[in-house]
């Protein structure tokens, strides 16, 4: 009996020794775990890898590889990470907030070349919409001027010069002003949102100088007929004066308004 | 003997120790924001204003890092077409946040002017400006900081856009006008 106590006593402390040197082990073993770095499941996945094989049929090619499904489509922008953008000049400190902690998105902090091309591309045929506008000013202004001496005087049919000039001058102006619209409306739309600002009057004088830029030289042609034949000029060609100063008048206005406001200061 | 128990628990619970010594001291959100640039030419003047601003501060062992973000197609100069010429002659859908930051002394935080080196990294260019200064006044918990970045166009490599063939100002002062709560 008392070898027995004995054989307790002793397995006692044996037994508490076993169980702290098995909680130990998993202790040791559960702080290796959390601090090895886990492979995520996506970098241990096995994915299939592009193998080209020699198809049994000896004279067709083998199949052309299958895009991924990720692939950007050609209307898709392209998407340029931040890691392939060039380095900043000097690194951000390590330590701090990071954009992901201000609740921004990859969709809002990455950027896209296309997109910026695109605007380049605007840009850059604006900008001749923009020259090319000031230019047509010019033959504008001239057929505006020249058409004093347009009209026969006293009845004198026979003088064609004066309204010779101010029909190439008028022809000028509508080519000119036809290759200026061209580069507005032809330049990409990057932007559904409505216009604010002066370009908004920009845009709405089109409806007057769009449709006075069309009427005007046909209005001018029934007026030279009617002159060249010794009529009076007469009828809906009589409104052909009338047309081209509005014209005019709201294509000068067209200009003002996407300058709109003007503070001089030199 | 007795004490492999207790190293035993001491080891389990180092990876949560070391969870929570990561935990910033304080942190700061950024509750409103207006920043405001301003662009010069002989014939206009131009102010574009974003409200769009996020921000963020964390502070370590006395050291507060503090970032604010604001996209760059957010600023508003009252005229759409400007706005989309101003997004790209700033790269500002190849890079489209404007990104501040900086790091103060959390023993300064509470006085009222602020001295800060800022970093600036806008249109894929980054700029430091040392010493920009800003007003402090604080209402209970809201800090409200009002300052001027003296930012140009050389400083981030934007060609100057003209009209008429006029390039606009090197200058473009951008107005800080920031509201910080603690959290």
């Amino acid at each position: 009996m008392t070898a027995l106590l004995l054989q307790q006593d002793t397995a006692i402390p044996s037994r508490t020794a076993t169980w702290a040197r098995g909680i130990l082990i998993a202790g040791i073993c559960l702080s290796l775990l959390c601090s090895l770095p886990v492979p995520l499941r996506a970098q241990t996945e096995d994915r299939p890898a592009a193998v080209l094989a020699a198809k049994s049929d000896p004279l067709s090619l083998p199949d052309a590889p299958t895009p991924a499904a990720s692939a950007t489509s050609p209307d898709e922008p392209i998407v340029i990470s931040r890691s392939l953008q060039p380095p900043a000049q000097s690194p951000p400190p390590s330590a701090g907030p990071s954009l992901g902690d201000l609740g921004l998105t990859p969709a809002e902090t990455e950027g896209s070349a296309q997109r910026q091309a695109l605007l380049d591309r605007r840009t850059h045929m604006l900008k001749v919409h923009q020259r090319l506008g000031l230019i047509t000013v010019i033959p504008v202004a001239a057929a505006c001027i020249s058409a004093a001496g347009a009209p026969p005087e006293h009845g004198n049919y026979g003088n064609t010069t004066s309204r010779d000039v101010h029909v190439a001058l008028g022809a000028a102006a509508v080519a000119m002003y036809g290759a200026t619209a061209y580069y507005a409306i032809r330049a990409p739309k990057v932007s559904n949102e409505p216009a604010r600002g002066g370009i908004k009057w920009h845009k709405y004088l089109i409806y007057i100088h769009a449709p006075g830029m069309v009427l005007t030289p046909i209005l001018g042609a029934m007026a030279f007929n009617q002159i060249n034949s010794g009529q009076k000029v007469h009828g809906i060609a009589s409104a052909h004066g009338g047309v081209a100063a509005a014209t005019a008048i709201s294509y000068g206005a067209a200009i003002v308004a996407v300058s709109w406001p003007i503070h001089i200061k030199f | 003997m007795k004490r492999l128990p207790l190293l035993a628990i001491l080891l389990l619970t180092l990876p949560v120790a070391s969870v929570h010594a990561q935990s910033p001291d304080q942190a700061w959100n950024l509750d409103q924001s207006t920043l405001t640039y301003h662009m010069s030419h002989p014939m206009h003047e131009v102010d574009g204003t974003s409200r769009a601003a996020r921000g963020k501060g964390v502070c370590h062992a006395g050291q507060c890092d503090f970032l604010v973000a604001a996209p760059v197609k957010s600023f508003d100069s009252g005229d759409s077409n400007r706005d989309l010429h101003m997004l790209q002659v700033t790269r500002g859908a190849q890079f489209p946040l404007i990104q501040v930051r900086f790091r103060l002394p959390q023993g300064s935080l509470a006085s009222p002017t602020l001295d800060c080196d800022l970093e600036v990294e806008f249109a894929g260019n980054t700029a430091h400006y040392a010493h920009v200064q800003f007003h402090q006044t604080i209402e209970g918990n809201a800090h409200h900081i009002v300052g001027i970045v003296p930012a140009t166009l050389t400083d981030f490599k934007i060609d100057p856009p003209s009209f008429l063939t006029i390039p606009i100002k090197n200058d473009i002062p951008v107005r800080v006008d920031l509201t910080w709560h603690p959290s």
